[in-house]
Formats: C-alpha cells, sequence, structure tokens
C-alpha cells in the first residue's frame, strides 16, 4: 500500500469503502431499532477534495435541489472531521409523518418547524453517530462529537458553506446514498475528515487488515 | 472431498478475507464474483456447492442475485455476508432461502463455523 504522502493507495481507498459501508449498515440498523425506517443502501464513494470545493461537491449530490435539510456533527478522535446528513426539500415533513412525532396534546403542539428540526436532530445523531461510531470502532479508535446542528430547509450552499476547513487543506470525503423504503426520498451521509488525520489512517488501515487477513 | 465454493462481493478485501479462512481450512475449490449479475452467470455455469454472497453492490444487487439463484437451483446453500443488518433485509434474504447471515466484517471463526454448519448439511442431503 506505497502511495505518495497525503493520498491513499487505491486498495486502501478500497478497503476505507469497506468500512464506510459496513459502519454505515450499523447506522441503518441502530435507526431501525429506533423507529419503524428501513433504509435502502447504496455502494459508498471516497473522494479527495480541496476545502473550498466541498461545499459544492456535497450540495451538487442533491441534484440541483433548492433547499436542503442538513444535520451536521463533528466528530474528534484520532479520526476527526464532521458528518452531515443531507435530505432534499420536504424530507422532514416526511420524516416528521414517517416516526409520528406529533404532540398527543394539542394545545402544546410545537410549531411544525421546530417538530421537523427535533426530528431531524434525532434521526442524524442516531445516523451520524453510529456510522461514526462504527468506523472509528473498526479503526480501533474513540471519538467525541459535538451536538448536532440542524438547518431546516436552508439553501443548499450557504447551509454547507462552513469556515471549518482551512482553504490549503484537502479532506476525505466519505458519502452515502440510501433511500427510505416505500417512500420517495433519498438523502446523503457524508463524512469529512482533514487530511491531517491520514497518516493515523494508513496505519489504522493496516491493522484492521492485520485483524481480519 | 473437495467443495466448490463461489464468494461474491464488491469489495475485493472482503473476498480475500473469506478465501484466505477457506484455504487455511484447506478443500475448497473457489471461485470469485463482483456483482449479483456476475454470481447468477457463475452459479449457473459452476453450480457451486456453496456460495458466500454479499447484498449491497453494483450492477445487480445481492437480494436479487439470491432470489434468482433459488430460482435456478432451489436447494443452493447460500450464507450471505452483509453489512446491512437490517431486520428487514435479514428477514428478506431469509425468506428467499438463505442458509443464514453473517455480518461484516467475516470473522474467521464464525466464517468457519458456518461453514460447517453448511457442508453438513450438505452431507445430510447426500
Amino acid at each position: 500500500m506505497n502511495a505518495p504522502k497525503g493520498m491513499l493507495a487505491p486498495d486502501e481507498q478500497g478497503l476505507l469503502q469497506e468500512i464506510m459501508n459496513i459502519a454505515f449498515g450499523q447506522a441503518a440498523a441502530d435507526l431501525a431499532e429506533v423507529v419503524d425506517l428501513f433504509l435502502v443502501l447504496s455502494i459508498p464513494e471516497v473522494r479527495f477534495l480541496n476545502a473550498p470545493d466541498i461545499p459544492a461537491a456535497l450540495a451538487s449530490a442533491m441534484e440541483g435541489e433548492k433547499r436542503i435539510s442538513l444535520v451536521e456533527q463533528a466528530f474528534w478522535g484520532h479520526f476527526k472531521g464532521s458528518g452531515y446528513l443531507v435530505l432534499p426539500s420536504g424530507a422532514a415533513r416526511e420524516l416528521v409523518s414517517l416516526l409520528g412525532n406529533t404532540s398527543p396534546n394539542k394545545e402544546i403542539e410545537l410549531p411544525a418547524k421546530e417538530l421537523e428540526a427535533g426530528t431531524l436532530m434525532e434521526v442524524g445523531n442516531i445516523l451520524i453517530g453510529a456510522c461514526v461510531g462504527k468506523l472509528a470502532e473498526l479503526l480501533d479508535d474513540r471519538v467525541t462529537y459535538s451536538p448536532p446542528l440542524v438547518t431546516v430547509e436552508g439553501d443548499p450552499l450557504a447551509s454547507l458553506a462552513k469556515d471549518v476547513w482551512a482553504p490549503e487543506t484537502t479532506a476525505i470525503v466519505l458519502k452515502t446514498l440510501f433511500r427510505f423504503h416505500g417512500r420517495n426520498v433519498k438523502g446523503f451521509l457524508f463524512l469529512v475528515t482533514s487530511q491531517d488525520s491520514i497518516d493515523w489512517l494508513r496505519t489504522a488501515l493496516a491493522a484492521f487488515l492485520g485483524r481480519y487477513a | 472431498m473437495t467443495r466448490s465454493v463461489l464468494i461474491v462481493d464488491d469489495s475485493a478485501v472482503i473476498r480475500m478475507f473469506i478465501k484466505n479462512y477457506l484455504r487455511e481450512e484447506g478443500g475448497f475449490e473457489i471461485r470469485e464474483a463482483a456483482d449479483g449479475e456476475q454470481a447468477v452467470a457463475a452459479y449457473r455455469e459452476a453450480r457451486p456447492d456453496l456460495v458466500f454472497l454479499d447484498l449491497t453492490m453494483p450492477v445487480m444487487d445481492g437480494t436479487m442475485a439470491l432470489g434468482l439463484i433459488r430460482e435456478l437451483d432451489p436447494q443452493a446453500m447460500v450464507i450471505v455476508v452483509t453489512a446491512d443488518i437490517q431486520g428487514k433485509s435479514i428477514q428478506r434474504v431469509m425468506e428467499l432461502g438463505a442458509f443464514t447471515v453473517l455480518k461484516k466484517p467475516p470473522v474467521k471463526e464464525k466464517v468457519l463455523e458456518t461453514l460447517h454448519q453448511a457442508l453438513a448439511q450438505l452431507a445430510v442431503r447426500g
């Protein structure tokens, strides 16, 4: 697995992709335990992007959606970065109806936007937390998390344009597409990790291989 | 007696893990496929004794491949090895006739234990 400094070799990328696949499968199963929500999973992608290109790349994944909902959660360990759950317009309302998150007492019913934000936060927290947690476990790391931040029906580029990445850095972007079974709603989970993690990541991937090969 | 095994996964790493476990065990003729379509074609051609099958794959997913393999051969012995451990996914492949479901990453002891259970069942069938 010899690659130029700052890059992962193709077989390391392939292994990282499979580990992301395993981690997201765990996240989907964790979500299904909490709510009756079945996700149709697809094959994850691993890409290297320059920091200034990240918001546009994440926004373009939503194929021209004018509004998106977003849950964002940072994590820190040897493996550090941010997780983003990105859903199209209307998905937050759909999730509220799927999860039956309506107040039993109409007099104290939450405003729709707050209900949508709360539901998104629940789902985002489970998916990002379980996915990052499993990934860290497989790579023998331990991470801590920031509280999730939620944007409901925001402009894609504005919602994703964060100043957390220094402009000169390169990031590793792990992307998984999923669909809610039986509903016309799809979403993406992105993990963006700074290339500062790359030396550790190489060692951790080699150790993972050593445990199973 | 040599048994034939088909390992199906789009991840070369996972195929390698399972292949290594089987090689250490010995007595297996191993074929590989990287998606569901290749798996069905390989099954049709070689009729392996046993299949290790991933679910989330390009071209044709493992659930569809399992259905087609079981149509070709209702006795096909298929062990699903997947990251998709949602209850409904597991229920679906068991309904389609999978022997069992192993979660990824495939651990050597678990793979070999399941392998021997499957082989014992094949031996009973004769």
